[in-house]
């Protein structure tokens, strides 16, 4: 696909985002005081009947206009069966933030990527309650609002990407016991302490999709997670590269990894003529993690 | 004679109207661009700006001019062990309040403009400029998200479904007896599904901005040691006139001055009873005592 075949796949991902998804998510955020439990799941990992319905809606949508293309949601997944192809496929998570959508926490998103060769080229996260759309596909740089975004004079205006300097994004996510709570929060520890990383501070908004969105807005550092699905980053990984941003495991030594690693370390770009301030922020972060993340 | 409900509106018209057409601008072009700039307070991670001291001088010159009676607190002004908060009306101000976020760039730094009397806050104001979030309130005449009267959905509130603010803050000295390894540990406790297992925990990086989030209702409680007077002061009135509660983050301190420095805000949008069970399970799962 070229970068022009990308860019109206973009927009029309936009309108449908901006125009039919938006809509449904505001009015319905902070209504829904039932919602189900996923499946086999534990009591902090839920879902709505909303979600489902976004997702047929989204469904719907992007299968008349692009018939030949897969499709992977959150809603419709099947854990052991979905597999990412090197088709084009749209990865969807119909709204991202499911927690913050039932408690009217401002930071629910509809969250909508395109793989192709199983690499995110296209990607489109709309916030309706902060009203903000950012989209990018690859080659064609990144827009905010429909408008492009100059992400070099931003991070020329950041200070330098150093560990003890940055701010953090951290969730812990619906994981709530076992290896991986516990070395979560124990890196977390580790990052805050003075004797740790000693980062400027950590911040969590309870949504992959808008931390990965914030990190190539210039407002935050970096992302670390374990635990989220393709749908979580696929949008925001492409949006992200875009910006000179990267994206790596959240374990150490893990370079080079798929959208559906379940582990994640996503980093912003850096000035020109410092990118190996990215790779040594990445070693940097790394050595701060306690134990592994491991998922299946 | 305490102010009147009236005189309160007015004083409330006042700092929102001085929030919105002088001190939001200034807060919003500034932001991300001094990262070079700022020098270190306590430690490094504590970030003051140039601008946060700018911005705190053009308050009280405003404030002074038009209440010259009133005393005048400020986080830049301040003097550990020396600033009291007395009976008479007190302005009590956080220039910008999110320093971090300010000198990052991260859209969660505002402006937080309280009156305290009787040592009580009765008038608040809070701006997010990036976001274009006025929080206000006053004593007897509700509490406003801009143009827009915050009315909390009533619904059940429970410490396993909830979601809850919480910060790393500045102070990260481990140690058995420190209170960061009493909030390592509390955090822990309550996400646990042994514990509180709650619904989750948001961070935004502003304690003023956390308060607003729970008096609005999109956050069920916020948990907090370590912050300062003009951190809370005019949240917790927004917070008390949106129906919330403001307790001490120890257990059993039910009743707190402004300047405890350990505060749990909880939201309203249920019956006090509600909030009573709910702030005595959220204190089962503190670890120790925080102490300032």
């Amino acid at each position: 696909m070229t970068p022009s075949d990308l860019l109206s796949i973009e927009k029309f991902v936009c309108d449908l985002a901006t125009n039919k998804v938006g809509p449904i998510i505001k009015s319905k955020s902070g209504t829904q005081q039932t919602y189900d439990l996923k499946t086999g799941s534990r009591k902090v990992d839920i879902v709505t009947v909303i979600d489902k319905q976004v997702e047929k809606l989204i469904w719907g949508e992007l299968r008349a206009e692009y018939p030949d293309f897969k499709f992977i949601g959150e809603e419709s997944y099947m854990k052991g069966v979905t597999r990412i192809t090197e088709e084009p496929t749209f990865i969807v998570d119909p709204i991202d933030g499911t927690t913050n959508f039932v408690h009217d926490f401002p930071f629910s998103c509809t969250s909508i990527g395109l793989t192709v060769d199983k690499v995110p080229v296209m990607g489109v996260i709309y916030n309706p309650h902060l009203d903000l759309l950012i989209s990018a596909s690859k080659g064609n740089g990144v827009r905010i609002n429909g408008k492009d975004f100059d992400y070099k004079e931003k991070i020329e205006g950041m200070g330098p990407l150093i560990l003890n300097k940055s701010v953090v994004a951290l969730q812990p996510g619906s994981a709530r016991e076992g290896n991986n709570f516990k070395c979560k929060l124990a890196t977390f520890e580790n990052l805050l302490a003075c004797d740790g990383g000693f980062i400027h501070g950590f911040r969590n908004l309870g949504s992959s999709a808008m931390t990965m969105a914030y990190i190539a807005m210039g407002y935050l550092d970096c992302y670390w997670d374990g635990g989220c699905y393709s749908w979580d980053v696929c949008a925001g990984w492409c949006i992200l590269n875009e910006t000179g941003g990267r994206v790596v495991g959240a374990n150490q030594s893990e370079w080079d990894i798929g959208v559906d690693n379940r582990t994640y370390l996503a980093v912003r770009g850096t000035k020109i003529g410092s990118e190996e301030d990215q790779t040594k922020y990445i070693e940097d972060f790394w050595g701060c993690v306690k134990g592994k993340l491991e998922y299946d | 004679m305490p102010l009147s409900k009236q005189e309160l509106k007015e004083i409330e018209t006042t700092l929102v109207k001085l929030l919105r057409e002088e001190i939001g601008p200034i807060v919003k072009t500034h932001t991300g661009t001094n990262f070079s700039s700022y020098d270190d307070k306590a430690n490094e991670v504590d970030l003051v700006t140039v601008v946060d001291k700018q911005v705190e001088a053009i308050i009280k010159k405003e404030l002074n001019a038009k209440y010259p009676n009133f005393k005048f607190i400020g986080e830049e002004s301040y003097v550990v062990g020396e600033t009291k908060i007395t009976a008479d009306p007190t302005f009590i101000v956080d220039p910008i309040d999110g320093t971090t976020n300010f000198i990052h760039g991260y859209p969660y730094s505002c402006t937080s403009l309280g009156l305290a009397e009787n040592g009580k806050p009765v008038v608040g104001a809070v701006y997010n400029p990036h976001l274009d979030q006025l929080f206000h309130g006053s004593k007897g005449n509700g509490a406003y998200l801009n143009e827009k009267k915050i009315d909390v959905k009533k619904r059940p509130l429970t410490l396993q479904k909830s979601v809850v603010g919480l910060e790393g803050g500045a102070e990260r000295t481990e140690g058995p007896d420190g209170n960061f390894d009493k909030k390592m540990a509390t955090y822990k406790n309550l996400l646990s599904d042994k514990g509180g297992y709650v619904h989750g925990f948001r961070s935004v990086g502003s304690a003023a901005m956390n308060m607003c989030y729970v008096a609005a209702g999109m956050l069920d409680s916020y948990w907090e040691g370590g912050c300062w007077a003009w951190d809370v002061c005019a949240g917790w009135c927004i917070l008390e006139e949106a129906g919330g509660r403001m307790v001490g983050g120890n257990k059993d301190e039910w009743q707190i001055p402004v300047d405890r420095r350990c505060y749990f805000a909880i939201r309203g949008g249920c019956g006090e009873e509600e909030q009573t069970a709910y702030v005595k399970s959220f204190w089962s799962q503190v670890e120790g005592r925080l102490e300032y």
